[in-house]
């Protein structure tokens, strides 16, 4: 495999890792928009690599011959066009709601080109929809799903996650779109790990708008995130201080509902760990999956794309992702 | 004094008749093996 990374930042870091870490990767060509800012990640990884400026002239040349596309840096959908025209499946860990929807409109020519477009490839989304897929198949009938997460990636996402706590929410409300209040719907979520409680809200994330995709017949998504009250007071201003460059805690919560064997039940998933190395590991890992034809071809999320959503979580399981189940009282006895 | 005899007579009632209880204190997150990351089977 010939990987082709766009970024270096807390994310890209993190998935170059775990590829060059693959004993089937040959060789990775990192394109950064400022390689000397990229200069001291670099020097973290070993392996057959190099760093390139990303440009459209360096472009064509790192694609050449490359088996995948993995874009962990925003407003990179001039490179996901360029590769699918190149005939290179394209993984996004992008979480903006606009490039998601973006990638997801190049759905006809991903087919076309029998290639897969991953779009959002990360914690959330990425990891919520494998949860989310994998949940469902212990179901019947799935009624609905809810997301939660705590903590965010490197600056980008932080910067990220500060703006989608003043848009307007999209939200999956009896089969149809309804519009909400940012920072509104305050829920207590119970993460697992050391994370234990935090309050939740609704906040502007493409999360919904994949696993509507997916998963059309469900009648309610939602997606919050866990926020503060200085959180949401200040989301209308600029940052108030400048992001960390990574992100310590995270954790994840997925609960899907719906029907088993004539009964009303939840399945709720979760994962923990530091948001940017749980997204590096997801992209890498459906990088790897894309590059050796083992996505179906379109563009979507992993819950669209994974035909197999269990051997993926079992493969993030190896590479060390901590995936956990709620068990309440009393425990289920199908588990 | 009717009132408040006949308050705390509904209120004796639902205590004693009253459902609810303390919240569960056993369940909690449990860390997945990987062998039990495969398809169920279906009935």
């Amino acid at each position: 495999v010939r990987a082709v990374l766009v970024g270096l930042g807390a994310v890209g870091a993190r998935a170059a890792r775990q590829l060059l870490a693959s004993p089937q990767v040959d060789h990775l060509a990192v394109l950064a928009r400022k390689p000397v800012r990229s200069r001291g990640r670099s020097r973290e990884l070993s392996g057959s690599f190099e760093v390139a400026e990303l440009s459209p002239a360096t472009l064509p040349a790192a694609l050449r011959g490359a088996s995948v596309t993995v874009l962990a840096a925003p407003g990179s959908q001039w490179v996901a066009q360029l590769s699918i025209d190149a005939g290179v499946p394209v993984v996004s860990a992008s979480d903006r709601p606009d490039e998601v929807r973006a990638l997801v409109a190049m759905d006809r020519q991903a087919q076309g080109r029998g290639l897969a477009v991953v779009a959002g490839a990360a914690m959330a989304p990425g990891l919520s929809c494998l949860l989310a897929a994998w949940a469902s198949s212990r179901l019947d009938q799935l009624s609905e799903l809810h997301i939660a997460t705590l903590g965010t990636g490197g600056p980008q996402c932080a910067k990220r996650r500060h703006a989608s706590l003043r848009e307007p929410v999209e939200e999956w409300r009896d089969g149809r779109w309804a519009r909400k209040a940012p920072g509104s719907g305050r829920e207590l979520v119970w993460f697992p790990g050391q994370v234990g409680g935090a309050d939740c809200y609704r906040l502007n994330r493409p999360d919904t708008f994949l696993l509507v995709r997916a998963f059309p017949g469900t009648s309610c998504v939602t997606t919050r995130a866990a926020a503060s009250r200085r959180d949401r007071l200040t989301s209308w201003l600029p940052m108030l201080r400048p992001p960390h460059p990574e992100g310590t805690v995270g954790a994840l919560r997925v609960e899907a509902r719906g029907y088993r064997r004539g009964a009303a039940q939840s399945v709720v998933l979760g994962a923990a760990g530091r948001p940017a190395l749980l997204a590096g590991t997801v992209a890498a890992t459906a990088a790897l999956r894309a590059a050796t034809g083992q996505l179906r071809p379109g563009a979507g999320g992993l819950a669209s794309l994974v035909p197999d959503p269990a051997a993926v979580l079992a493969e993030l399981h190896d590479r060390g992702v901590q995936l956990s189940a709620f068990e309440g009282a009393p425990v289920n006895p199908a588990w | 004094m009717l009132a408040v005899a006949l308050a705390g007579l509904a209120a004796l009632v639902v205590r004693l008749r009253g459902s609810g209880g303390t919240p569960p204190h056993q369940g909690g997150w449990r860390e997945l093996a990987a062998s039990e990351l495969a398809p169920p089977a279906k009935p």
